[in-house]
């Protein structure tokens, strides 16, 4: 019970501290897989490199420029709202662009490519569905329709990650590590959902999710820097 | 039958042919390749644009292709990014 008070005390300090962890992580992947883009022009790393940098951009608009400890005298109900809407709207494309590194071989074929990965017809397409998704649950003032697309999307990854595991996981060790991942987010967006609709944000809750997010960023930098290292 | 090759599997055996040949003719290039002229073309004209390769003429008009710091910067790193693609399954 003392530890949960210390949380409830400490809790804009803990999230800003989660938020840097998260954003110098995105940070770094952003910075590795981009250096391996540059060299290779290879789609799937450009889509996985845009997922961790809208990530970043999403943790940093909604942890650091709200947090209150920092910006205390811009954060008004008003700026709440839109640094809400957002963090929403750049958190919902990551997903998409996750899940779009994974399956993107299927849409737009190996030879051809995009000149552009964030302003393309495809894409497009993911900016009007997430503008959609965060507009209903400003509508709303729920998150209701950010929950429901990230457990599609993630449940979509974790089959896709599983099958990917499935057949060349003996061959490549990460598969296995990409696939935990992919449930740990379905399980962290499973509980967000749960702990909005039914537990009023329960902080004690509310930490778990945050350490399990750490894992999965974790998880990611390790792979990333474990193979994007020079011999 | 054998698979069609990725991407960049084509654009390593573009540049390996050109590293292994040191200088090489585009008509040469072309047949080592095993590309269709226009795809061919298509790889190749990237290739120029981002600086991997480039196409020089001498002095009698002749024309080859050589490969350029951030070609063989790619080669080297061929592994690394192949591992990494395959890896993350991307």
């Amino acid at each position: 019970m003392q530890d949960y008070s210390w949380i409830i005390q400490n809790k804009e300090l803990l999230k800003l501290i989660y938020s840097v962890i998260i954003i110098l992580i995105c940070f770094v992947i952003v910075l590795k897989t981009n250096r391996l883009f540059k060299l290779s022009l290879h789609q799937g790393i450009r889509y996985f490199r845009n997922a961790f940098f809208f990530y970043g951009i999403a943790f940093f608009l909604r942890y650091i420029v709200g947090s209150k400890l920092i910006f205390n005298s811009i954060s008004s109900t008003q700026n709440y709202f839109i640094i809400g809407i957002l963090f929403e709207f750049f958190l919902i494309m990551a997903g998409f662009f996750l899940l779009y590194s994974l399956i993107w071989r299927k849409i737009e074929g190996v030879g051809k490519k995009e000149d552009s990965s964030l302003i393309n017809s495809k894409i497009l397409l993911f900016y009007i569905m997430s503008f959609i998704i965060s507009y209903l649950d400003f509508l709303w003032k729920a998150y209701f329709f950010m929950f429901l697309s990230q457990i599609l999307i993630f449940v979509l990854a974790s089959v896709i990650s599983y099958l990917n595991y499935k057949n060349l996981g003996n061959k490549r060790l990460f598969l296995k590590f990409y696939f935990i991942a992919m449930l740990l987010s379905l399980t962290a967006w499973i509980l967000n959902a749960l702990l909005s609709l039914y537990f009023n944000w329960n902080q004690g809750v509310l930490i778990n999710i945050y350490l399990i997010n750490i894992l999965i960023f974790g998880l990611f930098l390790y792979g990333v820097v474990k193979f994007t290292k020079r011999k | 039958m054998a698979r069609k090759r990725e991407r960049l599997e084509v654009i390593r055996d573009i540049l390996n042919s050109i590293r292994n040949n040191r200088e090489i003719k585009p008509t040469r290039l072309l047949y080592s390749s095993n590309l269709s002229p226009q795809m061919f073309k298509d790889y190749v004209d990237e290739l120029i644009k981002k600086n991997f390769v480039v196409l020089e003429t001498t002095p009698k008009g002749k024309k080859f292709f050589r490969l350029k710091k951030k070609g063989n910067d790619f080669l080297e790193e061929y592994k690394i990014i192949e591992n990494f693609v395959e890896n993350f399954g991307l």
